[in-house]
């Protein structure tokens, strides 16, 4: 995936065009042509991973079932494994599974080179399958243009995500010690931390090889560094690049937990949630989990991570998509069941079970607003989500389709500097030289 | 035939033949289920692998043969050398602490104690755990911060250890992890060996004089050896195509250091989708397990 989401202006726009563009939808559904009992007693197969945003549809499926008499059969996995059943079906190009939940940051490139999803956007323009309400412009576009390929419509997006820094009030304050405002400030702050209450870890990130780079993208990002140079060469020597694997393999190496390498989104959670870690950068999505820990509402603050050199700040921010399969025989139904799962009504609801909605009405809507309002974090994690939407980059890795090898060899090379075992010259100078010619045999392909 | 056909008459003869004869026509058409299904199930399979191992297969684009490149390609693959290595590592750590450990287990419970059959029940729970239960109960015991190992360590006065987060230490860490999942089912076999043992020999030790030590070195260890070959060859398999505890504790890490060749052709295959060179990984490991069990099997055929 190569887009990196800037929306700016034209969330705003949509914004406002969408405030008054709900009220028009409600009033156009009165008219619908969409015959909701059309495909009544069919079966679908949905292929799910065991992400927030399914959790959360599954449980209102009865609602689904009974307006459309579809049947959903549903085969949900944890992420990695719901991959390897999604490729084995889409590369035997079996009609198995009709729908999927897929990371076009990840595999969105390989999955659209190779055929494997099917274009949406004649089943969106159809009146006769798309109820009039259903308002395609209310997604933010840059999560709507992460899931285009070549002018076709690949998925509907579902969240949109990024990692923040979740950080404990309560310690910065006992410690006297001001919130981050720069990145550089980082390594001080965590030693004051450190020395301030050695009990606790002042900094946890992500560790774990395949995991890291979705949170050591942004600090490369705000340092001014990118994964490639214009000649489109792996980039990791250059200054900045450099500097982004000193920097997050120094905080982690004196201020992580001790096994930090093994650590992803799961023990971070835990970590921090359980007030062991002062400071913790790691998914917005966790925001959910992480807040039904006892005091963590009250005690936490939810920022981007500070801005790099000159203010920069370029946060990664991504988005899950649901797609239907190119080799669904039943598209009708299919199509049914990701229009009702990412209507208005529905990403309202689920907004509510802390999913970041991906439509902008959404959070003009009463309901989200008063929820936001309830608890102060919440407004601080949904500033942050909006700042990312509007600034952030999609680039959670270097951008080729071989995208998870990379990402693998970015993360090696990292774990050994977190290690002690390389410094960063060698860690930058060896990635390159993989990545590099990683890009050869891809383009062997 | 000769001697079956001893003291019948010619005619006799001639009728037994042909039922034999029409007995053998039917058995071979009996014989056509298993050998349908042995060809599906392990044939087809394994040629096709074979195939795949000799193309450029990515996911996602079409398969292109090129003639062993793959395997030409293994040579000089740095992560491949270092997967032979640590699957041996882990194979020959692993199978040696369970083969001594599941002979001393077994000898205990081979003695009549008492609560002997609470014992057997607890010793032989571990092994009928699924794997990924048992990974992520160690995983979270060895966390080095959130976990119960490091904080018993710190009860003892020791320094917390790194577990599986250490490069030096992830191996050993996992055979220990497989040895106590699997000691008990080598228990188990020795316990089934032992209790066929006749009893001359042992009374003929004792009668000569032997300590306790001289009659177990010198009579039942001599005596089991069939028996511990039979359970090394199971265990052999079994270690050599390690998987599902790496997998769910460290998923090859830190680094490379618990990537064992099973694991590597995996994340080759599934996690970066190249097919092909992982089908010739996996070809490299059947041609190891083979090797090793049939060394094994000759072994114990030779006892």
């Amino acid at each position: 995936m190569t887009g990196t989401g800037r929306i700016g202006s034209a969330l705003l726009a949509a914004g406002i065009a969408l405030a008054v563009g709900s009220w028009c939808g409600a009033a156009r559904a009165a008219g619908d042509t969409v015959d909701w009992k059309r495909f009544n007693g069919q079966t679908i197969t949905f292929l799910s991973s065991n992400h927030p945003w399914a959790q959360a549809v599954l449980k209102r499926l009865d609602q689904f079932t009974e307006l459309t008499g579809i049947k959903l059969r549903v085969d949900t996995f944890q992420e990695a494994q719901m991959r390897d059943r999604l490729m084995t079906v889409l590369q035997s190009r079996s009609s198995d599974v009709d729908l999927f939940m897929s990371l076009k940051s990840r595999e969105g490139l390989l999955f659209a080179n190779a055929g494997w999803y099917a274009d949406l956007r004649p089943l969106v323009n159809d009146p006769k399958l798309t109820a009039s309400s259903y308002d395609l412009a209310d997604f933010s576009p840059a999560l709507l243009k992460a899931e285009e390929f070549k002018g076709k419509l690949a998925g509907i997006p579902l969240n949109i995500e990024g990692p923040v820094l979740y950080l404990r009030k309560d310690i910065f304050a006992r410690c006297k010690l001001a919130e981050p405002t720069a990145l550089a400030q980082l390594p001080d702050i965590a030693a004051k931390l450190k020395a301030c209450d050695p009990s606790i870890t002042p900094f946890v990130s992500r560790g774990a090889k395949g995991a890291l780079a979705y949170t050591f993208s942004n600090f490369l990002h705000n340092l001014g560094g990118d994964y490639f140079d214009a000649a489109g060469k792996s980039n990791l020597c250059s200054a900045p690049g450099k500097q982004a694997l000193q920097l997050y393999a120094d905080l982690l190496k004196n201020y992580g937990p001790p096994g930090v390498v093994n650590y992803s989104f799961l023990q971070i959670r835990e970590m921090y949630g359980q007030g062991r870690a002062a400071m913790a950068f790691e998914s917005s999505n966790e925001f959910g989990p992480i807040m039904q820990f006892p005091g963590r509402t009250k005690d936490s603050d939810v920022t981007l991570l500070p801005p790099g050199p000159g203010g920069v700040s370029r946060p990664t921010v991504i988005g899950w998509g649901i797609s239907m399969s190119a080799f669904s025989q039943d598209q009708g139904p299919t199509w049914y069941f990701i229009q009702w799962a990412t209507s208005p009504a529905m990403q309202t609801a689920l907004a509510l079970d802390g999913i970041a909605p991906p439509r902008v009405s959404i959070a003009n809507s009463a309901e989200y607003k008063a929820w936001l309002a309830a608890e102060p974090v919440r407004q601080e994690w949904s500033k942050s989500l909006d700042t990312m939407a509007r600034t952030g980059t999609s680039e959670v890795g270097p951008p080729m389709e071989q995208q998870p090898e990379a990402r693998d060899i970015l993360g090696d090379e990292l774990q050994q500097m977190i290690l002690g075992q390389v410094n960063a010259d060698q860690a930058c100078a060896a990635a390159d030289k993989q990545i590099d010619a990683l890009v050869v045999r891809e383009q062997h392909h | 035939m000769g001697t079956m056909a001893f003291g019948r008459s010619g005619a006799s003869t001639a009728g037994w033949t042909r039922r034999r004869a029409r007995f053998a026509g039917t058995a071979h058409w009996l014989l056509v289920p298993a050998l349908a299904f042995t060809l599906a199930l392990v044939v087809f399979p394994f040629g096709y692998t074979f195939w795949l191992s000799l193309n450029d297969y990515q996911f996602g684009h079409s398969a292109r043969f090129n003639f062993g490149e793959n395997y030409a390609a293994l040579l000089h693959d740095a992560v491949f050398w270092q997967g032979l290595g640590t699957t041996f590592f882990l194979y020959f750590l692993s199978l040696a602490l369970q083969l001594v450990l599941g002979t001393y287990v077994g000898l205990l419970l081979n003695r009549r104690l008492y609560g002997q059959t609470l014992a057997r029940t607890i010793l032989m729970s571990p092994f009928m755990m699924p794997s990924v239960v048992i990974g992520m109960m160690w995983l979270v015991i060895l966390d080095p911060s959130l976990g119960a190992a490091n904080y018993i360590l710190g009860l003892l006065g020791l320094p917390p250890s790194q577990w599986l987060a250490s490069p030096g230490l992830v191996v050993p860490v996992i055979a220990l992890i497989d040895t106590w999942q699997w000691t008990p089912f080598v228990a188990l076999i020795i316990v089934g060996g032992l209790q066929a043992l006749p009893i001359e020999p042992f009374e003929a030790a004792f009668i000569d004089g032997a300590t306790r030590w001289q009659a177990f070195r010198y009579v039942t260890l001599p005596m089991l050896r069939p028996t511990l070959l039979t359970a090394a060859i199971l265990r052999s398999v079994d270690l050599l195509r390690f998987f599902d505890i790496i997998y769910i504790t460290t998923q090859g890490g830190p680094g490379n250091a618990s990537t064992t060749l099973n694991i590597y052709a995996y994340r080759r295959g599934f996690e970066f989708f190249d097919i092909g060179y992982a089908s010739a990984i996996m070809i490299a490991l059947m041609a190891l397990v083979a090797i090793v069990v049939l060394a094994l099997m000759r072994l114990r055929r030779s006892l």
